[in-house]
């Protein structure tokens, strides 16, 4: 489309083109331009009148922690919504038909493990099981797809090896719990998941570059909405909750595999540098690392709100309490056996 | 058309961080800049794209009957018209206005006050072992590897050397006792460690100012407490005032 794009502006552009198109257009179009000049125009002043105001150091630290979090998520989200748009619009349905076992039970477990070939993080994770989905790929499937992919990719787990030295029981521990969460979240949802909780989104049938674009920006707009909801929660907690509250907790075996569990959720941390964050939580137990290094890629703050904004409210209000206990448990259960 | 000046000031936003200056250093790592130059690129041009296309769509309204496929699949039960975009879109301006009116600036005192002491790093070196130091001159060394040596060198190795250490200060719960510090990331500023060194013989500067401190490790009194729970000190010889450096963190 784009060839005929570039004839169609360049004919526009010679004739008196504003007047006319502004008049066939709805009431309240032309004001959101002109808002925006105002936006733009006030973000510069506000640069020199307000920024030398806004220097108390809690602030700034917020300002520093929220904005780290949203570019540092905002390559792999690019990389997710770049993914699942080609998906979307290049890959034909019937690929995933023949790739994926008939057997939706089946499915799962394969879904799960194709996880360990996408090397991003969980933000990237979310748009490509939303275009596995909308390709007509069993949602449970999918959905083992998003659990597993962040923790078991290879970059992760050579990421958990460099941190955890001379402890190969470690990412082994890691890979292991991580993907029997997540075959049996997507076996759970499968069993007792209705379809009314989930909303598959569903996309134009179309395919080629139209189909990809359109894709791209809606994922886009949703996912950076809803991420920068999940960041502004995490950096808040992250300068209010501090952090000696949880080696208090630590000598507490039970409490301190929870307390991990909970500060994976709250830090929001990429799953690609998890590892390090918890080799350096010395305090704690081995199983209370595990956990929190399982426990991290599948739920944590941004990821609710990706997900949230994604496939609905009523699919993350059961799907991540499933996801946080048996992440817990598993954890738990496979950090008694091998560490 | 709002999505598309959205997406175009956002990908501007970071494209302004990290291509063309390095503020970027304050948030995440070096490495990671080439991924930021990509993803900012994509999201501005699409912006851009989006831009164009708005613009052009009223005049061939009518005759284009790709667009009219278009807008049967947008009323697809998600409960808003994307033409518009949806609501929760904007908030991506959000980070914009974060990076445009409060600049935050590199976590300092205020961040590294927070954390207590930081554990012990687990570096690799602590397995293989720190190579030994020159006599003589001062040796300038991350504040990172200071900690390590103080605390997980069995050999001992900086006892007696003279070092350098460039940090900012931060001021200690007691009176008279200050740090110079340095965040440690492991990937973006939501995971920073501070790594705290005391500093004797020397009286505190302001706070969060850059300083270099020259000096030598005073070994621990006693070997039994545990790592992770006092910071190691440093005898120090001169403290200068020194610029942020434009990498920040360790």
């Amino acid at each position: 489309m784009s060839d005929r794009a570039m004839l169609d502006w360049s004919t526009d552009a010679d004739s008196p083109v504003p007047p006319s198109s502004w008049g066939r257009r709805s009431p309240t179009a032309p004001v959101l331009p002109w808002a925006f000049v105002a936006l733009v125009g006030a973000l510069i002043a506000g640069r020199f009148l307000l920024a030398p105001y806004l220097t108390s150091p809690a602030l700034q630290t917020w300002a520093t922690i929220f904005v780290a979090i949203c570019v540092q998520a905002l390559p792999f989200l690019v990389f997710g919504v770049l993914l699942s748009a080609a998906i979307t619009a290049f890959v034909p349905a019937s690929f995933w038909t023949r790739a994926l076992p008939r057997r939706p039970y089946a499915a799962v477990p394969v879904a799960g493990a194709a996880g360990a070939v996408l090397p991003g993080c969980e933000c990237a994770s979310v748009p490509v099981a939303s275009g596995l989905m909308a390709r007509g790929v069993t949602p449970a499937a999918a959905l083992a797809f998003l659990l597993a992919s962040p923790a078991i990719n290879p970059v992760v787990l050579v990421s958990t090896a460099v941190a955890f030295p001379g402890r190969p029981e470690m990412v082994a521990a890691r890979f292991a719990a991580s993907l029997v969460v997540a075959v049996l979240a997507g076996w759970l949802w499968l069993r007792f998941g209705r379809a009314e909780w989930l909303r598959v989104p569903r996309r134009a049938t179309g395919r080629g570059w139209g189909a990809f674009q359109d894709a791209m920006r809606h994922d886009l707009l949703h996912a950076g909405g809803f991420l920068v909801v999940g960041g502004v929660a995490a950096a808040t907690l992250n300068v209010v909750v501090p952090r000696s509250w949880l080696t208090a907790i630590a000598e507490n075996p039970w409490l301190s595999v929870l307390a991990l569990a909970l500060l994976a959720v709250v830090l929001s941390i990429c799953s690609e540098a998890d590892a390090f964050v918890a080799a350096s939580l010395t305090a704690f137990s081995p199983t209370a690392k595990l956990a929190f290094l399982v426990v991290g890629p599948m739920v944590d703050l941004k990821l609710i709100a990706l997900q949230a904004g994604t496939f609905g409210r009523s699919f993350a209000v059961r799907f991540v309490p499933l996801t946080f206990a048996l992440a817990v448990g598993v954890s738990v259960v496979t950090g008694w056996v091998l560490l | 058309m709002s999505q598309g000046l959205v997406l175009l000031l956002l990908g501007g936003a970071v494209l302004r961080i990290s291509a063309f200056s390095t503020s970027y250093l304050n948030y995440v790592k070096p490495g990671f800049r080439p991924f930021l130059i990509a993803a900012g690129a994509v999201v501005f041009i699409l912006g851009a794209i989006i831009l164009v296309q708005e613009w052009r769509k009223p005049a061939k309204e009518g005759p284009d009957e790709e667009h009219g496929e278009e807008h049967a699949h947008h009323d697809d039960g998600h409960g808003h018209d994307h033409a518009h975009g949806p609501r929760v879109a904007w908030l991506m301006t959000l980070p914009v206005f974060a990076i445009f009116l409060i600049a935050p600036p590199a976590l300092g005192s205020y961040a590294a006050a927070r954390d207590d002491v930081a554990p012990p790093p687990p570096a690799r070196e602590v397995v293989e072992g720190y190579a030994p130091l020159p006599d003589g001159q001062a040796v300038a060394m991350p504040i990172g590897e200071f900690v390590g040596r103080a605390w997980g060198d069995p050999k001992r190795s900086l006892t007696g050397k003279r070092v350098r250490l460039t940090g900012f200060v931060v001021k200690g719960k007691k009176k008279d006792t200050w740090y110079v510090a340095r965040m440690q990331l492991n990937c973006c500023a939501a995971d920073a460690l501070a790594l705290k060194v005391a500093v004797k013989g020397a009286p505190a500067p302001a706070e969060n100012t850059w300083v270099e401190v020259t000096g030598t490790w005073i070994p621990p009194k006693s070997d039994k407490l545990p790592n992770g729970t006092v910071p190691p000190e440093i005898e120090s010889v001169s403290v200068v005032e020194v610029p942020q450096p434009t990498e920040p963190y360790e």
